[in-house]
């Protein structure tokens, strides 16, 4: 279990973290969410030990981290790249010996990892004849080669195809299941949403929101309807219940009053228009995210 | 202590492979070893010709002596060095015989013309003209026939033996020795000294360029790819720091064993004498130490360079430094006691390229070679550290170039 207490890191006059606070939980996985320039990397690199925070604890099960936990954390950072004219073996073997790991055990898992992720006929070549899909792959494995206890993946999607994209979902979760921490930095709502229990909205280096994703949604705003019909949305003006739309192509979301039941509001509407689609919807961690950072930023 | 072999391991073995260090193992010496004999090959190999050399002489009273004295100069296929004619035309006055002279060099019909003024008296004395004034070796033999000729015309004048006089012109001939360590004694000339010096501090310049270039290209390809952020996640900077150091010294010492065996064949070939590696332990302690001194100081600058042309001109500036024993290396061998040459071997920054030159040119005593060498030891410790901390902070730092100002409040951190 990782916690973070009270974290602050000052670069010069700015600000990069401001007191943040979390836990991550073994065996799930902690999305780290934030628009670019929050101080996410920051919050990574200091819990990663790279850089000294300037106040502020770092527990890895109740011990503060130090150089020893090198060897039991994986990190893929957000930009990627290898020593582009050495062979793939040869720097994963590298990057295992840097984790304490042997020759022999470097070898074995690498040629596990890479051929679970079907990578394994490149495994001679060097590593700027790889495409740039079967390349993030390599750093992935070299990321995860050395079994880390502690995992943190700065946008570990970004670049691939939907079909490795999948890949590396399942192995992300396949990590999970061996009770392991993870810490999911990403921009991809959508991926974060499906893999995430826990959440940590930062902008500014603050938390904006933090905890488990299904409270956040119910606190968002609960009372979220899709709608599809024929003809315009100009009707829906005089319906007093009504919050906001949005229109889109096929559909309009609508958020009504909380005191208003949905099914009693589905009457009214059949009345007026011809339906096609009604559901009852939960915010997507978009849309909280968006309105979240929108307001966060215009108070500041 | 793992991570740090670890790390010397990949650094070493990942640049031993590349294409750029095996040309630069084999080009190097190749090129330094044509540049440095080439020259000599040429000063030797000057086609001997017979030069015709005017004499302009009033008086007339020089010719027939002239010409004796310069007949002791021959060519090797037993010609004679040098052919004298008279331009002394009686019809001329002594301006025209001058102008003549000069349009007879200029259509290259004389080599040169030597012009006698006030001949006859005591107070002679002479130009000479040619289509160059670099010379020395013509216009020294002329100086010294003339002397000859004058003393002997004096001599004769007041009446004294010829024999007497012969015995005045035998010369007694210096023969320059280098004294060395236990009682040794080598006659290696100048140019000898001069090549032989400027070869091993050419070699240590490229290597440090070289490896230098190298460890500053990998490091930036580290950052840019953002390499480091796991490579700092996995290892500490220091141990990092460390591991790039010895990689690099064992680069260099695969380099320095390789051009050993070059050099061992050339003197096995005779090539180079063997009295060019009489100082061989010092010199490749110099020539180690120099080399970390360099590895550890471009470690910490390479670690704030993003691009490609930052990298080459911080390499250009430091081998500049490098080079500054060739320009002092003239002044040095002729006066080994210069001032400056011994300020530069307590620099750090010159002790190993300057100390490479003095034990060539003169015998250094052991105490300045223990005390240089300490310095050396001493500022390779405190640039390390200095680096460790400029690395430790400048490896993360992307984007722009850090000012001098920044550099320094890492330090202190």
């Amino acid at each position: 279990m990782l916690t973070v207490n009270s974290l602050v890191k000052r670069f010069n006059s700015t600000l990069a973290v401001d007191n943040l606070s979390f836990t991550v939980k073994p065996g799930k996985i902690f999305g780290l969410i934030g628009p670019n320039g929050a101080g996410k990397t920051t919050t990574i690199r200091t819990i990663l030990n790279i850089i000294k925070p300037t106040s502020g604890e770092i527990l890895f099960n109740n011990n503060p981290i130090t150089y020893e936990y090198y060897n039991i954390i994986g990190y893929l950072p957000e930009e990627r790249g290898l020593y582009k004219r050495s062979r793939v073996i040869d720097v994963l073997v590298y990057f295992a010996s840097l984790k304490n790991l042997n020759k022999s055990d470097a070898l074995s898992h690498s040629d596990f990892w890479l051929k679970k992720l079907k990578i394994l006929e490149y495994r001679d070549k060097k590593i700027e004849q790889l495409s740039k899909g079967n390349q993030q792959k390599v750093q992935l494995i070299a990321a995860i080669l050395h079994n880390p206890q502690l995992l943190i993946l700065d946008e570990p999607f970004t670049g691939f195809d939907p079909i490795n994209q999948q890949e590396v979902k399942d192995l992300i979760l396949s990590f999970l299941s061996e009770g392991k921490t993870i810490i999911l930095s990403t921009h991809q709502m959508d991926l974060a949403e499906k893999l995430c229990e826990d959440i940590l909205l930062i902008n500014y280096g603050k938390t904006v929101c933090s905890g488990k994703l299904s409270d956040i949604k119910k606190n968002f705003g609960g009372n979220n309807i899709r709608l599809a019909f024929t003809g315009d949305n100009d009707f829906l003006n005089q319906f007093p219940e009504i919050i906001k739309y949005d229109h889109y192509h096929n559909f309009t979301d609508i958020q009504i009053k909380d005191e208003v039941i949905p099914s009693e509001f589905l009457k009214k509407l059949i009345e007026k228009i011809e339906l096609n689609h009604f559901s009852i919807i939960e915010p997507t961690l978009n849309k909280i995210f968006i309105d979240l950072i929108k307001e966060n930023s215009g108070t500041v | 202590m793992k991570k740090i072999i670890a790390v010397a391991k990949w650094e070493y073995i990942e640049k031993v492979k590349t294409k750029a260090f095996i040309i630069s193992l084999i080009i190097t010496p190749i090129i330094i070893i044509s540049f440095s004999i080439l020259p000599s090959i040429f000063f030797n190999e000057e086609p001997p010709k017979v030069e015709i050399i005017g004499l302009i002489d009033t008086s007339g009273i020089y010719i027939n002596d002239l010409e004796n004295e310069l007949s002791q100069y021959k060519l090797p296929d037993g010609q004679r060095n040098y052919v004298l004619i008279d331009l002394s035309f009686k019809y001329k006055n002594f301006e025209e015989l001058k102008s003549t002279a000069n349009e007879n060099i200029q259509k290259n019909l004389i080599e040169g013309c030597l012009v006698l003024y006030n001949p006859g008296s005591d107070s002679v004395y002479a130009e000479y003209r040619s289509r160059s004034i670099g010379n020395f070796k013509n216009v020294g033999r002329f100086e010294e026939a003339l002397s000859s000729i004058k003393l002997k015309k004096k001599l004769e004048q007041e009446g004294i033996d010829t024999k007497i006089i012969k015995y005045f012109q035998d010369k007694v001939v210096v023969e320059q020795l280098k004294v060395e360590k236990g009682d040794k004694v080598s006659d290696q000339d100048f140019l000898t000294t001069f090549f032989m010096s400027i070869i091993f501090i050419l070699l240590l310049m490229m290597m440090v360029v070289y490896s230098g270039q190298m460890l500053v290209r990998s490091m930036i390809e580290e950052k840019s790819s953002r390499l480091i952020e796991m490579l700092i996640s996995s290892s500490t900077p220091d141990e990092l720091l460390t591991g790039k150091i010895i990689g690099l010294s064992l680069l260099g010492l695969t380099q320095i064993f390789i051009w050993s065996l070059i050099g061992i064949s050339l003197v096995a070939g005779s090539l180079i004498p063997p009295s060019a590696f009489n100082n061989i332990l010092p010199m490749l302690l110099y020539f180690i130490l120099g080399f970390l001194f360099y590895s550890s100081l471009f470690v910490g600058i390479g670690s704030t360079v993003n691009t490609e042309q930052e990298a080459q001109q911080i390499t250009t500036y430091l081998s500049l430094v490098l080079m500054l024993p060739v320009v002092i290396a003239m002044p040095s061998i002729q006066n080994p006691d210069l001032l400056v040459t011994k300020i530069f071997s307590y620099i750090p920054l010159t002790t190993p390229t300057v100390m490479l030159l003095r034990l060539n040119v003169e015998s250094v005593s052991e105490l300045e070679i223990i005390l240089t060498l300490s310095i050396l030891i001493i500022s390779i410790f405190i640039v390390t550290k200095v680096s460790a901390k400029i690395f430790r902070i400048g490896i993360l730092s992307y984007g722009s170039k850090p000012t001098i100002k920044e550099i320094i409040r890492w330090i202190k951190e």
